[in-house]
């Protein structure tokens, strides 16, 4: 207590930040008070003060609380809260909300923050002034505020004036002190996460654990597995490189067989790593072919398929490539030939998945056919998958044929499962 | 000649674990086995010294077929659980269920060996620190579990301690300045009071008691 708890606020760096933010929220509200002071006097004139104090007031908070309705302003609202009055306030205040419960709040805020700062910004500007002058009431005898003037007692009978207004300032900067006490003390309530929003974030954070647990085991099972059987087929070798050569010729074909192993399940875990940022749109695969087809022969292509083999055992991303690029084949029909038959083919081989589309090149609209991005995107997506494309005119016909290389064979059933 | 037992459901592991411990005059493998449930039988017949035990097997895993080792034979084969990962959750609970030791598959060939030979004479603890470090990540103080009630006398508890830093007993008869007979009878008292089967349980049941801290 004492001196330290008067002067305190007065050294402190936070007291200005806060007032900072206090101004600031003063100045947003200069804007109101005038449209809010324009709307209520051409509404009415000879209304009682009190009631058109009331009205204005009324008109601001409401254009505030619309005005804060706006994600982007909160945005701008939250940051300056978190830059100015420091870390107390949640990181989650400089976040866009859209729900209701959420903007409502940030509503509540920014009217508070707006209505205070605006007091404490009228008195910054009025005590100064006030202040200067009192300090020569001792010696003139009389108290200037602008053009008015009031007498006052002249010497050390007036030297109470001066300490009065020095205490005022002194009072001013407890008030931004405190007020900016209270402001941090509301911002985990108004502008932190809704209950709903904490539990959103930690449904999804014990997603993405789950899918780091099921990599790590993923890895720990292949390639850890695959290591140890490189290490020590690797030492044995060494160990017995004189005294038998068969063993060690063995042990070579084992190590080249797992290193090679663990670098597709690598591949594969990698894969899924990556793909892990963008998984918004949905993903369709092969399984949902027939879907794709029965919407194409709806748009009046008659679409003519076979399948052999079972495409539900192709690694994800094969099959959710081979999706994409039949559904880019069918548009680029529909675009180029017009409605047209169209067969397609698709083939899971033992090393390969196979994919044949035709169809007849004479188009409703006389188009020139292939060309463009659909081929160029089809063209990247079997890249990618390091496979082969061919795409052209035979005898009349447009033939695209797509080989893509089943490099684990058919061993990464767990990997599609899911 | 230490005997081995090889149990692990890659084939890969066993031919070079084999190809590495046959080529030690003292050590052989006199048997392979693909599963858990096969162990019983194989050590009844072939009596091994040491089994190397892989954790993770198809039907029966090294765990259950440890237990199985230690309750139904009256002198059960020194069991090194061997796995891929030091972190393997499992390769606590093989020790508590009363593995000797546990070995990583990408353990050196030579340490491979000693540790081989280390269990079989039971001589010391293996792996002092990666035991200490298992306890401490694992083990919980379930209670005294009766380590007061065992009674040790000051010198017991000391030979203890230094079990579990790894010393073997000459090198404890030397701290001590005692013999090596006297040594071998701290150890054998030590073990007979905390009923363990061999020093690695008997430094894990120092440790999981609290009479010794794995910090």
């Amino acid at each position: 207590m004492g001196v330290r708890a008067v002067l305190g606020p007065v050294g402190r760096e936070t007291t200005y930040r806060r007032w900072v933010y206090l101004i600031i929220g003063g100045a947003l509200l200069v804007p109101y008070v005038f449209l809010a002071s324009t709307l209520v006097s051409v509404a009415g004139d000879r209304m009682p003060i009190g009631l058109i104090v009331a009205l204005i007031l009324l008109v601001m908070v409401a254009a505030i609380v619309v005005m804060s309705f706006i994600p982007a302003v909160r945005v701008i609202e939250g940051t300056a809260a978190r830059e100015l009055l420091g870390d107390a306030v949640p990181e989650h205040a400089t976040r866009r909300v859209t729900s209701w419960p959420a903007r409502w709040r940030t509503a509540a805020w920014a009217v508070l923050h707006l209505l205070v700062g605006g007091v404490v910004s009228g008195i910054t500007l009025a005590l100064p002034p006030a202040v200067v002058s009192s300090l020569a009431v001792p010696f003139t005898g009389s108290f200037y505020l602008g053009q008015a003037s009031a007498p006052m007692p002249k010497g050390w009978a007036g030297a109470w004036i001066p300490a009065l207004g020095v205490l005022g300032l002194l009072l001013l900067v407890h008030i931004v002190s405190w007020c900016g006490a209270l402001f941090i003390r509301l911002a985990p309530v108004l502008l932190g996460p809704t209950p709903d929003d904490e539990l959103a974030a930690l449904r999804k954070r014990a997603e993405h654990l789950a899918e780091r647990n099921r990599l790590a085991r993923e890895l720990h099972d292949s390639v850890g597995h695959a290591l140890s059987i490189v290490t020590v087929q690797a030492a044995a070798a060494r160990r017995v490189l004189a005294a038998d050569p068969a063993f060690v010729d063995k042990a070579l074909g084992a190590i080249e067989e797992s290193a090679r192993s663990a670098l597709e399940d690598l591949d594969h875990v990698l894969g899924l790593l990556r793909e892990d940022r963008a998984p918004t749109v949905p993903q369709w695969t092969l399984d949902d072919l027939p879907g794709l087809l029965d919407r194409t022969r709806i748009a009046g292509v008659a679409v003519e398929s076979t399948v052999d083999g079972e495409v539900a055992r192709l690694p994800a991303a094969v099959s959710r490539e081979a999706y994409r690029i039949v559904q880019e084949c069918l548009t680029n029909v529909l675009r180029h030939a017009g409605k047209v038959p169209v067969t397609v083919r698709l083939a899971v081989r033992e090393a390969e998945l196979a994919l044949d589309m035709e169809n007849p090149l004479e188009g409703a609209d006389g188009s020139r056919p292939g060309g463009g991005r659909g081929l160029a995107g089809m063209r990247e997506r079997v890249t990618v998958l390091r496979g082969q494309m061919s795409a052209g005119a035979q005898g009349g016909r447009w033939v695209v044929a797509v080989r893509i290389p089943l490099r684990s064979g058919m061993r990464d059933e767990e990997l599609v499962a899911e | 000649m230490i005997t081995v037992l090889l149990v692990d459901d890659e084939e890969l592991i066993r031919a070079g674990l084999r190809a590495i411990i046959d080529s030690e005059p003292d050590l052989s493998v006199v048997g392979e086995a693909g599963d858990g449930a096969e162990v019983g039988p194989m050590v009844a017949r072939l009596r091994p010294d040491v089994v190397l035990m892989d954790v993770r097997m198809p039907a029966v895993d090294g765990i259950a077929a440890t237990r199985h080792l230690l309750e139904t034979f009256a002198e059960p084969p020194k069991v090194l659980v061997v796995t891929t990962f030091e972190n393997d959750d499992y390769v606590y609970d093989a020790l508590r269920v009363g593995a000797s030791g546990f070995l990583l598959k990408r353990t050196r060939p030579d340490d491979i060996i000693k540790a081989i030979r280390l269990v079989a004479t039971g001589d010391s603890l293996l792996f002092p620190a990666a035991i200490r470090a298992l306890v401490a990540a694992h083990g919980s103080n379930k209670g005294n579990r009766g380590l007061a009630a065992a009674g040790l006398t000051e010198r017991e508890a000391e030979v203890l301690r230094l079990m579990a830093t790894g010393l073997s007993n000459g090198e404890i008869g030397e701290k001590l300045f005692v013999s090596l007979q006297t040594v071998k009878t701290h150890v054998g008292n030590v073990l007979a009071k905390l009923g363990a089967r061999d020093r690695t349980q008997a430094v894990i049941t120092a440790y999981e008691s609290g009479f010794i801290t794995p910090a």
